[in-house]
């Protein structure tokens, strides 16, 4: 099979994993603005049982709960609000998505789970200390920034432990092995996917460029920025970080014209442990509710 | 490496500690956990003689960065050791018994001006382990990887795991 063609085999099997989170887009779109239409919503979120029964558990939850019981979605988006609703839904459909056990990356379980929710929750924290984008989209570009390497273990390609055991001896980063043992990187599998899903560009642009946001589009590159600081920042602290995690260059020049210092980010970590903490047990097992 | 008694594998407690935390432990037949440390260090403490052992995981080295406000102790080396030392003196611990070991400090390739806490944190470690008299006995520091670290408290050795390797003893 040619690269190329194996490339769109590794995207293809995704196809078949259940509840893949390609609703996230029609999502955000709905919860972005100040009024997002309720009954939509409703719609959306009973068209998969395992995210209207965390909205219903949530909203019923001590933190939300009160006199009053919640029985149906409709009650429990007025109750919960639009913010808490897409973090709900964005993590309940990629958070099932990234548990699966996998090979290549030297994951354990839910590895990348915890990684992308890391990077999430860095990416939410640094949009509130800049002008790169709102909390919400960064938010979710953090959770899928990666769904490319989770695409490549799925498949199981052996040839992932071939790029494992050749960094760093005869490649200095992660992405240079994969390109040039596998013939592409994990960066288009993920511009694949979220094509295929109708994601919108910026997102495409933040899985593509993450990795060297000076190549990025002008309209994205603030996004893309913002990326690269959040999964650096979040590789620091650890959560799910594989065998590739220290093997990327940061951009810094990217990341200076940005406006970010390292003072800045090493402050806000504090801040960004507590968040994991609120999902992220001592023991690694992530609770999203 | 010490000898172990042979407690059976399944009748070892663990203890995890958590980012930021600090936990002591004075039963010989109990592990002392902490997952994915990053550029974190993960510090274990361990008085044989006496059976008390403790595993601090700081993530920064200075808690002048948060000067002000509240702060969680074990979240900053220069907060962290003392509060350590104490609690493992404390809980029976001697003094001059206890052998420090030190882990993680990971780092990002060619990183000049940014995301340098893995060093930071292992340039605080020696100065703070020199001003404290910290009988440090192995190191295992730097470098591209996480470890996941479990001190066995009966002997004191260190169970270190890293992405793609087998587990081995420090």
């Amino acid at each position: 099979m040619n690269k190329a063609a194996e490339m769109q085999a590794v995207v293809e099997m995704t196809r078949s994993i259940p509840c893949a989170p390609a609703i996230l887009p029609k999502l955000l779109k709905l919860t972005e603005g100040s009024a997002a239409d309720i009954g939509e919503l409703e719609t959306l979120i009973t068209m998969d049982t395992g995210l209207a029964t965390s909205v219903l558990r949530t909203a019923n939850s001590a933190y939300f709960g009160n006199a009053s019981r919640c029985d149906n979605i409709a009650d429990a988006v007025l109750r919960l609000g639009s913010k808490t609703l897409y973090r709900i839904a964005a993590n309940t459909l990629t958070g099932r998505w990234l548990v699966h056990p996998l090979r290549g990356y030297g994951w354990e379980p839910g590895d990348l789970c915890r990684h992308s929710l890391c990077v999430a929750i860095c990416a939410e924290v640094f949009a509130g200390m800049t002008n790169l984008a709102d909390t919400s989209t960064a938010y979710t570009a953090g959770l899928i920034h990666d769904l490319g390497k989770f695409a490549l273990a799925y498949a199981n390609l052996s040839a992932l432990d071939d790029v494992a055991s050749r960094v760093p001896n005869e490649y200095a980063t992660w992405r240079e092995a994969e390109t040039a043992i596998l013939g592409y990187d994990s960066s288009q599998v993920t511009k694949a996917l979220l094509e295929n899903w109708g994601f919108p560009s910026a997102f495409i642009s933040v899985g593509f460029y993450y990795q060297s946001p000076s190549l990025a589009p002008d309209v994205d590159k603030p996004l893309v920025t913002l990326i690269h600081a959040a999964k650096h920042a979040a590789s620091q602290l650890g959560y799910g970080v594989g065998a590739d995690g220290y093997y990327y260059e940061p951009d810094e020049k990217c990341l200076t014209e940005a406006g970010f210092t390292e003072d800045q980010m090493e402050a806000a970590l504090p801040e960004i442990l507590s968040s994991m903490q609120r999902f992220v047990a001592p023991d690694g097992v992530v609770h999203f509710n | 490496m010490a000898q172990r008694q042979q407690p059976l594998e399944d009748q070892m407690r663990t203890l995890v500690v958590g980012v930021a935390d600090f936990k002591i432990s004075t039963d010989s037949f109990t592990y002392i956990v902490t997952f994915a440390l990053g550029s974190c260090l993960g510090i274990t403490f361990h008085d044989e003689k006496n059976h008390v052992g403790g595993l601090l995981h700081a993530m920064l080295p200075n808690s002048s960065i948060r000067e002000g406000q509240k702060i969680r102790p074990p979240m900053f080396l220069d907060t962290g050791l003392p509060l350590a030392l104490e609690a493992m003196v404390r809980a029976g611990a001697k003094r001059d018994q206890i052998r420090c070991k030190v882990f993680g400090g990971a780092e990002l390739m060619l990183s000049d001006k940014f995301f340098r806490i893995g060093s930071k944190n292992i340039d605080m470690f020696y100065q703070l382990s020199d001003s404290l008299a910290l009988d440090v006995v192995a190191w295992e520091v730097s470098g591209r990887v996480n470890r996941t670290i479990r001190l066995d408290n009966q002997t004191g050795d260190v169970l270190v795991k890293v992405p793609s390797k087998p587990e081995f003893i420090r």
